[in-house]
């Protein structure tokens, strides 16, 4: 159980093919989950994330009402919003080493475009810090993952309130295009600094005989939004069908 | 199974009788009001039922015994013309390995009503038009950053040549590679599995092209940077480039020599007369072997890291092929040389 909810848990902030949710129904039955050592390892790393971004949401709140205005909010919850972003790298190896059974690819492509936009974008274009649009996304990482972290950890000890699944299946139908388009303004409000500075390009000639313009490579990151986007929506709608009508069935029999 | 055999031999004591007159003598006409003898065997009946819906798509109630899975796919087509064979999978589990062609229809774990259950594979095309669209693309898009064609870069250098000698060489060896590879397609290669889905044609075409593009934008640059080492790198990349082409050659004849025509038989290949052939005592793949080698080859003649990371990816796949070929081999052949590995001597 703690296994299969964990597989449809990863998948959370979309991810997730028609394959990689059959291995969940099949390797649910095989496989019988972590054993008890990586069960308390992966509760801990859980109940952390959990408060890690429970923090963040407090840090926000509070700098929201001494300040009296949502702008510029970032600066108040920059750090623990760094940390523990950076810490959900971790689960890429937690699905390299087996303990959480969900595709290694999948996982750290979602991982690895969030640090790639908190460390290559917002971190390093100080100007669209200050933008709303990063608090836009802020907001719906944060939101997301304290249900998203605690969804995995009441799993983890069997005790899954069915607030928390239904939060987990019904929310990303406003977060999830909620934090997409703060991501895209964010990257689209980095874009005349980024031409600008040259920041993280090379340029020709060099004797690797290799260039990379990091303008062009955020505008294809964001076209790459559109074929990606509805896909992940698309399956995380196909998702909530079948978990949350799936847990009615069962209170029916119960 | 069991119940297989026993019905035949049942079958068959039955209809021995009329086959053979008595005393030599021709036999007499059966009365019109006895059964018309039947043949010495029974047919199996085989159902062919949707992987995914289970709905009946097919009943075909006289299948020979012998009948190959090849032959069923054949009868299958007649009622649902637009599954070509090729398209077709047929397997006795629904989520279970799809049968082989060869497969006997009587040497399958299945009672005289066999079920099979069916997959679409999709559109179909055949390795020998992938692999020449993947291997004509790049020969041709290379040439375009050759001769720089208006609109890459920039129009003052439209139509111009580059100054450097290591230019023009990386581009007869590409051009070379991919020369040789489409004629292998043509008179060396034999392919024992006719086709691929379409789909992978796309998938490849990206792969290749789209890595021959930006591999010859760089290369062809009017700001190419030549080689650090001058001369002397170049030589040593071009030794190490035609060696391992030479080397793939031999790997791809001596393969083609170990399968005769239209066949299908495996066999383990070993080293010949000719020496760029003596790695098979080392690898399993050394046509792959030599293939990495030779881009590592142009890699170091280019010092372009574009190429770098095109030999890279393609060493990636090729080690995934060369270990699943590797693992078939050793599965096929108790004698199997142990010395070998899949695609690095000793290594990996």
């Amino acid at each position: 159980m703690a296994a299969a909810a964990a597989t449809a848990a990863t998948k959370g902030n979309g991810g997730g093919g028609a394959r990689a949710g059959a291995g969940e129904a099949s390797g649910s039955r095989k496989k019988k989950g972590p054993g008890p050592l990586a069960t308390a390892y992966l509760v801990i790393y859980n109940v952390v994330m959990t408060a890690g971004w429970l923090v963040i949401a407090v840090g926000l709140v509070r700098a929201y009402l001494a300040k009296g205005s949502y702008h510029s909010l970032y600066y108040s919850i920059e750090k623990p919003l760094k940390f523990f972003q950076t810490g959900a790298l971790l689960e890429i190896l937690h699905c390299a080493v087996g303990i959480v059974p969900s595709s290694v690819v999948l996982t750290s492509f979602q991982v690895m475009s969030r640090v790639f936009l908190i460390w290559a974008v917002t971190h390093s274009v100080k100007e669209v810090q200050s933008e709303d649009s990063v608090l836009l996304f802020v907001i719906a990482w944060t939101i997301t993952e304290i249900i998203r972290y605690s969804f995995y950890t009441f799993s983890l000890l069997n005790h899954l309130p069915y607030l928390i699944k239904w939060a987990r299946y019904t929310l990303f139908i406003v977060l999830y295009p909620m934090g997409v388009s703060g991501e895209l303004l964010t990257i689209y409000a980095a874009l005349p600094f980024v031409r600008q500075s040259g920041l993280y390009s090379i340029s020709l000639p060099n004797k690797y005989n290799f260039s990379f313009d990091y303008y062009a490579f955020l505008i294809l990151i964001m076209i790459s939004y559109i074929p990606i986007f509805p896909q992940l929506y698309f399956h995380m709608i196909h998702q909530r069908r079948k978990v949350l009508s799936h847990t009615e069935e069962h209170k029916k029999f119960e | 199974m069991d119940l297989s055999v026993s019905v035949v031999s049942r079958e068959t004591s039955r209809g021995l009788g009329p086959v053979f007159g008595l005393n030599g003598l021709p036999r007499p006409m059966p009365p019109k009001t006895i059964r018309k003898p039947k043949k010495a065997v029974l047919f199996f009946e085989v159902e062919i039922l949707d992987a995914k819906t289970r709905e009946k798509l097919c009943f075909l109630d006289k299948v020979e015994p012998q009948a190959t899975i090849a032959e069923i796919k054949n009868l299958f087509t007649k009622s649902h013309p637009q599954w070509y064979p090729a398209r077709q999978s047929l397997r006795l589990d629904p989520k279970g390995k799809s049968l082989k062609d060869e497969d006997v229809l009587q040497k399958l774990p299945v009672g005289t009503t066999a079920t099979l259950y069916f997959r679409d594979l999709g559109a179909q095309i055949s390795w020998v038009t992938v692999f020449l669209t993947e291997y004509a693309g790049p020969l041709f898009i290379y040439l375009l950053f050759y001769f720089r064609v208006p609109f890459i870069y920039g129009h003052k250098y439209d139509f111009t040549s580059s100054r450097h000698t290591v230019v023009h060489l990386a581009c007869i060896c590409h051009s070379f590679h991919y020369i040789k590879r489409l004629l292998e397609t043509l008179f060396v290669h034999r392919f024992s599995h006719g086709t691929m889905p379409l789909r992978n044609i796309f998938k490849n075409c990206t792969y290749y092209w789209g890595f021959a593009a930006w591999m010859a934008y760089y290369i062809n640059h009017p700001l190419y940077t030549p080689p650090t080492y001058g001369a002397q790198q170049v030589k040593l990349a071009l030794a190490i480039f035609v060696i391992c082409q030479l080397g793939n050659f031999s790997i791809h004849m001596a393969l083609r020599d170990l399968r005769p025509a239209g066949s299908k038989t495996r066999k383990i290949p070993y080293p010949t007369k000719n020496p760029f052939t003596w790695l098979f005592l080392l690898v399993s793949c050394p046509n792959y072997t030599y293939e990495v080698g030779s881009w590592i080859g142009f890699a170091i003649m280019t010092q372009c890291l574009p190429v770098a990371l095109f030999s890279l990816v393609g060493f990636t796949q090729m080690t995934i092929w060369a270990k699943g070929k590797h693992r078939s081999y050793l599965r096929e052949f108790r004698d199997y040389p142990p010395l070998r590995m899949p695609i690095i001597p000793f290594l990996l």
